[in-house]
């Protein structure tokens, strides 16, 4: 086992990736220049629905935009300080805090003023989500604000509770009445089905992409996913995302039958937990010293990605209402398939359960192959550290050695690289795993 | 076969020499700001008692957060390992090893062969350190030695936040003003610090055989205050402090040349 | 005449104990107030509010995350030790993630008969929330007949409904004694009278309370000296009420869900008796982590503060609190644009009185010579 080596090479739509993200982040920027309109909200925003509005309306989705700050550490620190000189606690999620900093700063991360949204559009299923925006009205009055909360227990349940989905299609009927009041545009049903159809599109392809990394040597590592997989946080109902993952799928198709490594000395697989954090992604490169691949989170495969039971037991991706024929002609029905699809999110169950994601991460340790799980407990948010000490005690008593390390997505500040570097070492060490360089 | 330990902790550096598996001599000292100087002086130390010189030590390993600086080159493994494969060594049916130090406590499942299943560590916290008591004990004006034996003699309870070493000791220091008996205090400071690390030692499981290294686990003071938080008795080797080097030796033995 | 709420604040489980044994019946533990009591009181269960013991503990660590609230991971450490093992049952209603996950931990390790997640709309200022509640409190309301094996009927509804409003109005009435320029009672014997009405029975505690209401007449008035009222999260720290009254104020009214937040409105009374539950529960002053888009707790304290005529404010919450950290600043800045100074403080399992003690002092002294000028 000494010196495998799979054959690796990078990914050819790597380039189209960095393209469209930066592309999404200059057409906010600019798009009052054409007359566009700017909306702020959640990655898990329904952004399908704001599309009906016309296609030159430009979502800033705020988790991806404050990661962003957060990967530059310099920025992010002032980003912080001028929430907390604004008297907001240090402990609330680092997301928010990055966000609002740039918002006080009056600094975008990529470059000029930050601009301004016309509307905001969000959702809320975390606590901080509505509150998010809310302290962003408190700061900056006057921006018209929807949200719509989705917190109605977990999808097994809602799927035999209609009115539990009813509310959230409520919600969403009445938000389109919000965006014409407040853009004074009409609205544009078609557009609207259009949208969700690419939503159903990419989240389910992102979820056949995620599923192929069950294959040794993985296709894919976890930062690598990191940087394709925010598309679909920044956009996932614009048909370039769609076809983007699409597009991606197919290469990692190819990638698994030719069997591509995306670490040529792969031979401890594990997953992690929550975002990590953004200023140290390094870290994922001294796992790699050791031969050791995260090759994903149920954070990367089930934030955005829609997956299902399949017939043979497995798990893998959602089939889409298209290919299941569902009809999708009116506006109620386009909001009620955007309602259940997004429902069926596994980042989602735990808000109910911490059993409920115990058991998809000893679904995903089995199916992908895992010789262990690191935790990152991470101060940054509540909402996917919500009962990650339950997920431990659970997959512990399933046998599966698990590593904590504490952190912070988006504040650098709560993260202690040389301790967790060491962690790692007493991991591997307790895993077997010679340390790089040593003989066996 | 010699084979020497090096732990290169943050106060304290600690050197065990064994042969064949016995232990020949001990070296300590203080870590300061030399580290590599004063890791070199321990090792000195030891082969002095041993009578040998330093290239009678056929493999060296190294443990505890600075060992990238010990001296020659030696094999490295953590804390976590190390604390486990010496506790073992010493007790032989210890399944719970907390090894409190001067900055860090950990808390370690392991097997009867000293293999690690599950670890905890108390993270960027003085509050669960021996860092604490020094700190409690300043403020208490009490040599850190006597602290422990002092609160021995303390006849109540008194519920102290623990949290923060900061918000502590000037917890400690209203105690004072308000007149409440030092040996109080000194107990209240101690049920803080265990209340933290068994906090930390329930996560990975407390099994019937709890073992307590760690320089810290000289303080009866804290022993007693552990062992009122868990609920049972728990075994202090004698010279808890060079269980991690021991194991660091141990671990130089095992590896084939 | 309030030493029977104390004594029931300290003596809660051994009530409860006595309670099934008088009774015969069944005792749910709730978590956060947004949990109905009318439909538990209707099917004669006895709920009781589910609240730590101000003891440190080193229990919950392998359960909760250390991030999340002193008051989740307190209530948690209640079950754990067995301190609630007459329970036949346990609830919450959806609210904020962290006592969340003291129920779902408490279900997973505390062993009990009966639980039940009532999931309840956050969106309480939508349209869209009432027919969704509605549904949820008839599921709920049929899970709970189903576990007492009897059907709830209306006239079982009713009297859940009048029971509770008939305690309200009554805690309504205390509060409203408290605007006197010298309140007949301080700050810890309303919280007492108030919290110990989240576990003893709804109508014996009435009786208490309604004696207590008659007989306020006859009490000593207290100079109020400095008039305070608090706001913020759970709050049942009654060492660091009394602390803050012995250093020369009095506290008039509070904006907590161990005060206000728990009984200020009544339900109206309807033919649609799941609906009219619904509107009470969906208007009552909100939890922050429902208070949105619009935040109508600011004009609420607002008008708390000016009918009781409150000269300071005390914000305090358990650490950790996002909701209530998300709502703190606006808060002090729109009491600061009144006039009214606040105090910020962080509650733990354990409060450092002494160093609070410092502040209180500071605080009040600043209002004082605010006074004299």
């Amino acid at each position: 086992m000494a010196n495998v080596a799979y054959p690796t090479e990078p990914l050819k739509c790597w380039a189209r990736a960095k393209e469209l993200r930066q592309r999404y982040y200059e057409d906010y920027a600019k798009a009052h220049d054409t007359g566009g309109l700017r909306w702020a909200g959640g990655a898990w925003s329904f952004d399908a629905i704001p599309m009906g509005l016309g296609p030159d309306v430009y979502p800033l989705t705020s988790e991806p935009y404050a990661a962003s700050i957060a990967f530059n550490r310099e920025f992010s620190k002032r980003c912080l300080e001028a929430t907390e000189a604004k008297g907001y606690a240090r402990d609330l999620c680092s997301y928010m805090r990055n966000y609002w900093g740039s918002l006080l700063l009056n600094e975008y991360a990529f470059g000029g003023p930050f601009p301004r949204p016309d509307f905001i559009w969000q959702d809320h299923i975390c606590c901080s989500h509505a509150k998010w925006y809310q302290v962003v009205r408190d700061l900056e009055d006057d921006i018209p604000y929807y949200c719509i909360d989705v917190a109605v227990g977990p999808y097994e349940e809602a799927r035999d509770r209609q009115h539990r989905v009813q509310y959230i299609v409520d919600q969403m009927h009445q938000g389109i009445e919000f965006l014409e009041r407040a853009t004074g545009r009409t609205y544009d049903d078609a557009r609207l089905i259009e949208a969700v159809k690419n939503d159903c599109r990419a989240t389910s392809a992102w979820a056949e992409v995620s599923a192929l990394n069950k294959t040794i040597p993985a296709p894919l590592d976890e930062k690598t996913m990191y940087a394709l997989y925010v598309l679909g946080t920044l956009h996932k109902a614009s048909r370039d995302v769609a076809d983007f993952y699409e597009e991606l799928r197919d290469e990692v198709r190819d990638r698994v039958a030719r069997g591509i490594a995306a670490v040529p000395n792969e031979i401890c697989r594990v997953i992690t937990d929550t975002q990590p954090p953004w200023g140290f992604l390094k870290i994922f490169r001294y796992m790699e010293k050791y031969g050791c691949v995260s090759v994903g989170s149920l954070y990367t495969f089930g934030l955005i990605g829609a997956w299902e039971d399949k017939p043979n037991g497995t798990w893998g991706p959602r089939t889409t209402p298209m290919a299941a024929g569902t009809p999708m002609e009116t506006r109620d029905q386009a909001l009620h398939i955007l309602a259940d699809w997004t429902l069926s999110r596994p980042e989602w169950q735990h808000f109910y359960s911490p059993h409920l994601k115990s058991q998809l991460m000893l679904r995903i340790a089995k199916e992908w192959q895992l010789q262990g799980v690191m935790l990152h407990y991470n101060r940054g948010c509540e909402g996917l550290s919500l009962g990650i000490a339950e997920n431990r005690l659970a997959l512990i008593d399933a046998g599966l050695p698990v590593m904590v390390f504490e952190g912070n997505m988006g504040d650098d500040s709560e993260f202690d690289e040389d301790a967790t570097k060491n962690r790692i070492d007493s991991f591997m060490e307790s895993l077997g795993i010679k340390r790089p360089g040593e003989e066996l | 076969m010699v084979t020497a330990g090096i732990d290169m902790g943050a106060k304290w550096v600690k050197v065990v020499l064994l042969r064949d598996g016995e232990v020949i001599a001990r070296g300590k000292a203080l870590t300061g700001f030399e580290q590599k100087a004063s890791a070199a002086k321990a090792l000195a130390d030891a082969l002095g008692q041993a009578g040998l010189s330093a290239d009678a030590i056929d493999r060296t390993a190294a443990t505890g957060a600075g060992r990238k600086d010990a001296p020659g080159s030696p094999i490295e493994l953590t804390e976590v390992t190390a604390a486990a494969l010496g506790a073992v060594q010493i007790e032989r049916s210890a399944r719970t090893v907390i090894d409190v130090g001067a900055e860090e406590g950990r808390a370690i499942k392991t097997t009867d062969a000293g293999k690690v299943v599950d670890f905890a560590v108390n993270e960027k916290c003085a509050a669960g350190s021996g860092a604490f008591t020094e700190a409690m004990a300043r403020a208490l004006e009490t040599p850190v030695e006597e602290i422990g034996p002092l609160s021995l003699q303390s006849s109540q309870a008194i519920p102290m936040n623990a949290q923060c070493a900061v918000f502590a000791e000037s917890e400690v220091v209203s105690l004072l003003h308000a007149r409440t008996p030092k040996a109080d205090i000194a107990r209240a400071v101690h049920d803080a610090i265990a209340n933290r690390i068994v906090s930390m030692a329930r996560k990975v499981g407390i099994n019937e055989h709890v073992v307590l290294i760690g320089g810290v686990a000289r303080n009866v003071g804290f022993v007693d205050a552990v062992e009122r938080e868990l609920g049972l008795k728990i075994t202090v080797p004698p010279d808890p402090e060079f269980v991690s080097a021991l194991g660091a030796a141990l671990h130089a033995a095992e590896r084939r040349g | 005449m309030t030493e029977r709420f104390a004594e029931w604040y300290k003596t809660r489980h051994d009530y409860a104990r006595a309670w099934k044994e008088r009774t015969g019946g069944k005792v749910v533990g709730y978590f956060c107030t947004y949990v109905p009591e009318e439909i538990l009181i209707a099917a004669g269960v006895l709920p009781v509010r589910i609240l730590g013991s101000h003891e440190p503990q080193s229990v919950t660590e392998p359960h909760i995350f250390g991030m999340f609230c002193p008051f989740c991971r307190d209530c948690l450490a209640q079950g754990l030790k067995g301190r609630y093992d007459y329970l036949d049952g346990i609830m919450i209603a959806q609210s904020c993630l962290h006592i969340r996950q003291a129920f779902t931990s408490w279900v997973q390790h505390v062993p009990v008969g009966w639980s039940y997640y009532l999931p309840f709309p956050n969106h309480v200022q939508s349209r869209a929330a009432r027919p969704y509640l509605v549904e949820e409190l008839r599921l709920f309301k049929e899970a709970v007949g189903a576990w007492v094996g009897r059907p709830i009927t209306d006239a079982d509804l009713d009297r859940g409904i009048a029971t509770c409003n008939e305690f309200r109005s009554a805690l309504r009435e205390l509060y409203e004694s408290r605007k006197a320029e010298h309140p007949p009672l301080n700050g810890v014997e309303a919280m007492l009278a108030v919290v110990s009405g989240q576990f003893v029975d709804k109508t014996e505690h009435t009786t208490a309370l309604r004696q207590l209401l008659d007989a306020l007449d006859g009490r000593e008035r207290r100079d109020p000296k400095i008039r305070l009222m608090l706001v913020g999260s759970e709050d049942d720290d009654v060492e660091f009420i009394r602390m803050v009254e012995a250093c020369g104020a009095t506290v008039v009214t509070d904006d907590h869900c161990t005060g206000t937040r728990y009984f200020w409105n009544n339900v109206e009374p309807g033919e649609d008796r799941l609906g009219a539950i619904a509107d009470r529960y969906l208007t009552r002053p909100p939890c922050p982590s429902k208070d949105w888009p619009t935040r109508s707790r600011v004009p609420h304290i607002l008008d708390l503060a000016d009918r009781w005529g409150v000269q300071g404010v005390v914000v305090l919450q358990q650490k950790f609190c996002d909701p209530h950290e998300a709502d703190t600043p606006a808060i002090i800045a729109a009491l600061r644009e009144k006039g009214i100074p606040s105090l910020f403080l962080e509650l733990d399992v354990t409060v450092p009185v002494g160093q609070f003690k410092t502040r209180t002092d500071a605080f009040l002294e600043m209002i004082t010579a605010d006074d004299l000028f």
